[in-house]
């Protein structure tokens, strides 16, 4: 019976000491549904912080590339790699690979990464006074003969949450019995500092990562040839109205200019087309001038948007274009208009809208339009009107830049 | 009509909101677990150059300050309530820890840490901050931890940790675990109820309460 309460006792404490969790044996439903919710929590806060933690360890080997802690190549072990309490295991394999990985592509670092079975096993010797269970790197006869022997030294890793911070510590502890710290460093980054995703082969500083990111955001290039499709609908009038145009496609291009670099002000240029076969066809100019609403320098990261305002000369023709007249339009005279080339129309517009742009490629608008010499058209309705302006005409567009 | 332009600029500034506080779009909860901290405008360009704009050459016409806010990666509930209090200042509780203990007549001494803390993890997490701080302070320190004898551990376990403490200290130096050239700061959580650490300072076998 001692033998089975010493058995149970030493399992008890090894899981215990391996930070897990024992099974929740005999917990409620409720309570299994609770504890799942709650693994799937902390996988997707290890999802988001994982790259963080890559990047500390790359700024960590970094350091060492710049500012080697030995002066030849060392055999170090990994002798612990611990990562925010509550994230599991699996964080933490990922973290020793990538240590692993790194340190491979940067022999420069004069730290060979060593493999010591006995350092990280679970050791028992025993004397005539005591038995001693622990782990070799506790235990100083074990460290003795490791260290005296090869040399070597142990790298400890731990990542810890700090409020917004993910903090890397790491130190190097020669193995000898005296266990003395040869060396040490904190690093901190907050999770919302976008990864820089450096290369291991080509490792970076923050400082340096930031000035590239700098020199992207200026050095993009003011000038950029948009490709737009647009659509076009109009608004139908009031009670007693004739008929309004139907839906208009639009292709667009031209160019686009920025005032400075930030591409906080962009305006452009672009001329347009439009063929519905039996229809109607059109062509169109169009000036435009928008303004960055979200921040003051466009980012490589997150979506912008901007507010705009242009002004077209839009010419049409063909058999559905006759409801751009002012005269009320009916359906006969709509099917006289299919004879011939049809009626053609010239008018001017002007836009308001909004310009969503995704990562400087791909933009997609939407924009309000009037046209002022149709405004008292009984063709055509408001969309909405703000005092005297009417907005007849809605459109979407979706762009991309080359 | 003009109601729908009303109405429009609302939620516009409601979508474009950048206040941390609790309102229509953040729930208490949200911004209960943001993580503040006040900084000059000089500051706040440095580091977010695209968003805050830098101070004109005659200086501005309002004194400017930015407050940044960033979330927690630990949401409430993900772990232990007095782990959480403890881990998320644990840079600056281990720093200030060191900064209690450094005297001028240990300078030149070994420096060994231990801690006492209901978890495991918790506690290596702990001693690996505080050996951290220890150095960047420029000195010597060691990962070794001196140890007791089992019947020196079954008579200071029966005390409580006012008398624990001193008579371990003076054990580590009558059996030779720790020796004239060492000092051990330990890093002593009291009481499980508590979100503070205590530190004592032990050297040539004399226990020192720090904090």
């Amino acid at each position: 019976m001692k033998r089975l309460f010493l058995a149970l006792f030493l399992a008890l404490f090894v899981v215990l000491a391996m930070g897990q969790a024992p099974p929740v044996w005999g917990a409620t439903p409720v309570e299994q549904a609770q504890q799942a919710e709650l693994d799937r929590v902390r996988a997707a806060v290890a999802d988001q912080v994982q790259l963080t933690a890559y990047d500390l360890i790359d700024e960590l080997v970094y350091g060492w590339v710049t500012e080697p802690v030995f002066p030849a190549s060392t055999p170090v072990v990994l002798a612990g790699v611990t990562v925010p309490v509550g994230l599991g295991t699996g964080l933490q394999a990922l973290v020793e690979n990538h240590v692993a990985a790194v340190l491979a592509e940067n022999p420069t670092t004069n730290i060979q990464l060593a493999h010591c079975p006995a350092c990280t096993a679970t050791v028992v010797q025993s004397g005539p006074e005591v038995t001693i269970v622990s782990r070799g790197l506790d235990n100083p006869n074990v460290l003795a003969e490791i260290g005296s022997a090869t040399g070597r030294h142990a790298l400890f890793l731990d990542i810890e949450a700090e409020g917004a911070w993910l903090v890397l510590r790491a130190r190097i502890t020669r193995l000898t019995p005296d266990l003395p710290i040869v060396w040490s460093h904190t690093i901190a980054s907050s999770a919302s500092t976008p990864p820089l995703l450096r290369q291991p082969g080509d490792l970076k500083s923050a400082t340096q990562a930031r000035a590239e990111y700098l020199d992207a955001l200026r050095d993009r290039g003011p000038i950029a040839i948009p490709a737009r499709f647009v659509i076009r609908t109009y608004a139908a009038p009031g009670d007693q109205g004739g008929v309004p145009p139907p839906p208009f496609l639009w292709l667009q291009t031209g160019v686009e200019l920025g005032a400075n670099e930030s591409l906080a002000w962009t305006s452009s240029i672009v001329v347009g087309y439009s063929f519905i076969p039996q229809a109607y066809q059109g062509l169109m100019a169009q000036a435009r001038i928008s303004r960055l609403m979200t921040g003051r320098t466009r980012s490589h990261l997150r979506p912008d948007l901007y507010g705009f305002f242009g002004v077209s000369a839009i010419s049409v023709w063909g058999a559905a274009t006759g409801s751009f007249r002012t005269e009320k339009i009916n359906a006969d005279e709509i099917l006289m208009d299919s004879v011939g080339d049809g009626p053609r129309t010239t008018f001017g517009a002007i836009q308001l809208g909004l310009d969503l742009r995704l990562g400087n490629r791909i933009g997609l608008a939407v924009f309000l339009e009037t046209m002022p010499n149709l405004s008292d058209s009984r063709n055509l309705g408001d969309y909405i009107a703000v005092g005297t302006i009417g907005f007849q005409a809605i459109g979407t567009e979706v762009g991309v830049c080359f | 009509m003009e109601w729908v332009i009303l109405v429009s600029l609302a939620l516009a500034s409601l979508v474009f909101v950048t206040d941390p506080a609790p309102g229509p779009i953040r729930l208490r909860a949200q911004a209960r677990n943001m993580d503040c901290e006040h900084i000059s405008a000089q500051e706040a360009h440095q580091r977010y150059p695209g968003i805050i704009a830098a101070a004109k050459p005659r200086g501005d016409y309002v004194e400017r300050r930015a407050m940044v806010c960033k979330e927690r990666l630990m949401r409430p509930g993900l772990r232990v309530a007095q782990d959480d209090a403890i881990l998320s200042r644990l840079e600056d509780r281990a720093a200030e820890l060191v900064g209690v203990a450094m005297r001028p007549d240990l300078a030149d001494r070994t420096w060994l840490v231990e801690t006492h803390y209901p978890s495991g993890p918790v506690s290596a997490k702990i001693a690996f901050a505080t050996k951290n701080a220890l150095v960047q302070q420029g000195l010597a320190v060691s990962d070794r931890t001196p140890v007791l004898g089992v019947d020196d551990l079954d008579v200071i376990t029966h005390m409580g940790p006012w008398q624990a403490y001193p008579a371990a200290c003076r054990r580590y130096a009558d059996t030779g675990g720790m020796g004239a050239g060492d000092a051990l700061l330990a890093v002593v959580n009291l009481d499980p109820r508590e979100t503070i650490l205590h530190a004592g300072l032990c050297a040539d076998g004399r226990w020192e309460w720090l904090q």
